[in-house]
């Protein structure tokens, strides 16, 4: 296994914010021993990743934040496996804020299992070998004498077994060894087993407590109105009507903050439940200073991006050989659009703060705490250390929650009452005060030389970058450009790809799978459409720039990723010949392919998918088959679920998601107008996953980017090609089962 | 303030409320069964589905003035330890992921199993459809309620 520093761009970006470093890769764990004495010990805590209790009960402190990617059980199962128990014996916990190192707790980008694999590993191996040393004490003989297995000790010579709950106390004693000796891969026993989620019981009876079920002695429940345009301030507000709703305790107003988080102005009412402040909320009266740019649409943009498409990109981001040599050659242009895209987790953003003198008390669902917590001791003036955080489960993330901007405002408003406040943002709210996924546009020139081979590839993005908002528009990276850029795949001579920011007042942010499904689509589409021009099977198009071609570094810097186009072809030929690509047809029916590498997490997948054609703009999606080489899979079963739930989050925006915005006000407003795929649309999936020795991948995004060009291209095979998302806005619609 | 006696879950329990406040807030802000969760307030999403009486309700379109003298049951009320047979299908389906709106798909779902034991798909998929699941958890509420129909019917 091939061992490389991480580097994922804009993970590294925005952790730069935490004050520390992010540690990644190699990271020891957190914790000393307890230094607790054989008589006093309750259980044995060797590191801050688990703790076994008296009773042979596993607790793996689990650092990562569970929004439904299964990091409750994959982590679990790492060190189980090492430590050797069985899984039923294991549960895990949310680790407490504050007992990991400085970034540890930052989750985000598929990187969980990959970055904590190790130290997972070491950590049940060090309470392992610790174990088998107290045991070895109590026979009196060698630790190499002692095997471990299934939650004993086992005395190898005269073959009795001790559990090792009643060796907690011994072992708590002892010194935490450096180094261990871990497994080696191939007896591994549970890694690579499916498994359930741990916690699965707490949420199919509903105790599962998200942090919208938070309850506090005395907690109130806020809900607030927020200045229609980003940017805008309060001129006043007449509350009196609000007041007098049975239940109001107070109305607070609350200013707005720049980047990086951008909290618009609002004003909260403060009451003894949610509904009576929902209800006052309605009976404000308001008036706001818009500010200047109140009158900016998603249409005019969409103009704009289509006008400075045709000039040259204001920041060149990749260049290989001259394409300038091949102008006007056998030439294909198109352009590819798509929309804002709001992450809509059906838990509504939500937190709860408790402000007592200089102290600060937060419960709630962070993917970034360490930024929170900084970002906070700034805009609220707290003493980070005065700042105390308590992690909840998220009812779906998706990137929405690396975001913090509802936290600054629930500590806004608790700044204002003595009492525990709960802030609750009304559905409305969420779909509309969102950080929405960048719109972004497409100009794709390519050029084929006499043997219909691709010589020549210009792409031309242009986004609504992130960074200007969480940086501030003057930052020297805002390009978004992963998969167009050095790590672009296919091995083409003369390659120029360039990008153009163009800001535009609402807040942009991080969602699901971010630039590189912005690039998938356009990039999988075109060399689809290339091929079509050309007559040439897709399928062969793409893999002979594909296969063969050894794995390449995307930067230059030492922590730079790596590209393996090898991988990528062999998700292809694998959804290709599950499908049946090569085999003849049904009537009226097409396929459509599409393959990438989620580079950030060293893992690759592929879709096909089959259409049927009803009319020549109606469709019916008849079969869907996805490969997924994610290296070494930890959990299968987490990695199916992540899989089939990636289709439907990617069906969502390919079909019908869309953000639009007019007056610099986003016009959807919950799930009617912003509609999400439902239980019907759902189509049947076959998922293959590749065996693969390779280190651990992530999997919670990769599932995502190559749906919407794999139906297109299926689309594109029966005679219309979409080049814009959602397809719906194309005159396409669609029939299930 | 009005006054109102419920039966939630085989409980009587008298909560002070407005008329008009939905049973979801009562529940969740009043009687802290936190189970039953908000997803939108305006029947779009399901994820506040309960049973009143039997039948499928959203919690948050139901003032609480309505439901008086109703039987209500919330997912904490479904089973305590889990044994419901939907319940079982969920955990052998191993349905969640973040698991937000799978009380109110549980909840869904055996409504619609009390009242037809072997539902035909497209019954399935008409009441499924109006409980979304942003986690695309579909394929699994699928086969977790086939588990359930083969369990309830033995
Ligand atoms: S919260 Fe009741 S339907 Fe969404
Ligand atoms: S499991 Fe997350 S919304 Fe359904």
């Amino acid at each position: 296994m091939q061992k490389e520093t991480i580097n994922r761009r804009h993970f590294i970006k925005l952790s730069s914010f935490t004050s520390g470093s992010l540690v990644i890769g190699f990271m020891l764990p957190g914790l000393p021993a307890l230094a607790l004495s054989p008589a006093d010990c309750e259980f044995f805590q060797p590191s801050a990743y688990l703790k076994i209790d008296k009773s042979g009960k596993v607790t793996v402190l689990v650092g990562k934040q569970e929004s439904g990617q299964g990091v409750d059980t994959a982590f679990p199962m790492i060190v189980a496996e090492e430590l050797d128990v069985d899984f039923k014996d294991v549960k895990s916990e949310i680790a407490p804020y504050g007992t990991l190192k400085e970034g540890e707790h930052d989750t985000g980008g598929s990187q969980s299992v990959m970055t904590m694999y190790d130290s997972l590993r070491k950590a049940g191996a060090i309470a392992k070998a610790m174990l088998i040393s107290a045991a070895a004490k109590v026979w009196n003989i060698k630790e190499t004498s002692c095997a471990a297995d299934k939650g004993e000790v086992v005395n190898t010579i005269t073959m009795q077994r001790i559990k090792y709950g009643e060796l907690v106390c011994q072992a708590a004693a002892l010194p935490v060894p450096k180094d261990v000796t871990l497994k080696n891969p191939k007896d591994f026993k549970l890694i690579g087993k499916a498994e359930k989620r741990s916690n699965l019981n707490d949420i199919l009876t509903g105790k599962t407590k998200y942090g919208l079920d938070i309850k506090l002695d005395g907690m109130l429940f806020a809900v607030a109105e927020r200045c229609p345009v980003l940017g805008g301030t309060l001129v006043s507000v007449d509350d009196a009507a609000a007041k007098k709703v049975p239940g109001v305790i107070k109305v607070v107003s609350y200013k707005g903050t720049g980047a990086p988080m951008h909290v618009r102005a609002g004003v909260a009412v403060i009451a003894t439940n949610t509904w009576a402040a929902i209800k006052a909320r309605k009976l404000l009266n308001i008036t706001w200073d818009e500010g200047s740019k109140n009158n900016e649409s998603t249409e005019e943009l969409f103009k704009t991006f289509a006008a400075k498409a045709k000039t040259k990109p204001a920041i060149e981001v990749f260049k290989k050989g001259d394409v300038s040599s091949f102008a006007n050659k056998n030439e294909i242009t198109a352009t590819y659009a798509q929309p804002f895209l709001a992450h809509a987790t059906i838990e509504p953003v939500n937190f709860v703060a408790a402000v007592n003198g200089d102290a600060c008390e937060l419960w709630g669902g962070l993917q970034l705490p360490d930024w929170t917590v900084n970002t906070i001791a700034k805009e609220c003036n707290f003493k980070k250390e005065k700042i105390k955080v308590n992690l909840t489960a998220m009812g779906g993330a998706f990137g929405r929650r690396l975001h913090f901007d509802f936290a600054i405002e629930a500590v806004r408003i608790a700044q204002q009452i003595d009492k525990p406040v709960k802030l609750i943002w009304e559905r409305a709210d969420d779909i509309r005060f969102q950080p929405y996924r960048p719109a972004n546009y497409h100009l794709l020139k390519a050029s084929t030389d006499d043997k219909g081979h691709l010589a020549a590839w210009q792409h031309h993005v242009l986004g609504t970058p992130v960074a200007y908002m969480t940086e501030g528009p003057n930052t020297k990276h805002p390009e978004e450009m992963d998969g167009a850029d050095k790590g672009f795949c296919y091995a083409v001579p003369n390659i120029l790809t360039g990008y153009t920011p163009v800001d535009f007042n609402i807040n942009r942010g991080w969602l699901r799978s971010v630039d590189i499904c912005v690039n998938t689509f356009p990039v999988e589409s075109f060399i689809d459409e290339i091929a079509q021009q050309q007559h040439k099977d897709p399928l062969d198009f793409r893999l002979a720039m594909l296969e063969n071609k050894p794995d390449f570094k995307t930067g230059d810097d030492p922590g730079a990723m790596t590209q393996s186009p090898a991988r990528i072809a062999a998700v292809l030929k694998k959804v290709a010949e599950k499908i049946g690509w090569k085999e003849a047809r049904k009537p009226n029916h097409f396929i459509g392919l599409a393959t990438h590498s989620f580079i950030f997490a060293k893992s690759y997948a592929a879709h096909a998918i089959e259409i049927e054609l009803l009319a020549p703009k109606k469709f019916k999606i008849t079969r869907v088959v996805a490969a997924i080489d994610c290296g070494l899979v930890i959990n299968p079963d987490g990695l199916l679920n992540q899989m089939e739930g990636g289709l439907a989050f990617a069906l969502t925006q390919t079909l019908k998601g869309e953000i639009t915005v007019a007056n610099s006000r986003v016009v959807e407003d919950g799930f009617f107008s912003y509609e999400l795929l439902t239980y019907a649309e759902m189509p049947p999936l076959e998922i293959y996953i590749i065996d693969s020795k390779e280190e651990p991948g992530g999997v919670g995004e990769v599932g995502l980017s190559t749906v919407a060009p794999a139906l297109c291209n299926a689309l594109a095979a029966a005679g219309n090609r979409p080049r814009n998302l959602p397809i719906r806005n194309e005159g396409f619609s669609w029939v299930y089962a | 303030m009005p006054s109102f006696k419920l039966n939630v879950n085989n409980t009587a329990y008298t909560v002070d409320a407005e008329a008009d406040m939905p049973l979801l807030w009562v529940l969740r802000d009043l009687l802290n069964l936190t189970g039953t969760k908000y997803g939108c307030g305006v029947a779009s999403c399901g994820a506040c589905t309960v049973m009143i009486d039997g039948n499928a309700a959203y919690a948050c379109q139901r003032p609480v003035g309505t439901c008086v003298n109703k039987k209500i049951t919330t997912i904490e009320g479904l089973s305590a330890d889990g044994s419901h047979p939907v319940q079982k299908a969920w955990q052998k389906a191993g349905v969640p992921q973040c698991g937000y709106c799978q009380p109110g798909q549980m909840m869904a779902a055996a409504a619609m199993l009390e009242k037809n034991k072997k539902p035909s798909e497209e019954t399935i998929a008409e009441v499924m459809s109006n409980n979304l699941c942003r986690c695309g958890t579909y394929h699994r509420i699928k086969k977790a309620i086939h588990i359930a129909i083969e369990d309830i019917n033995q």
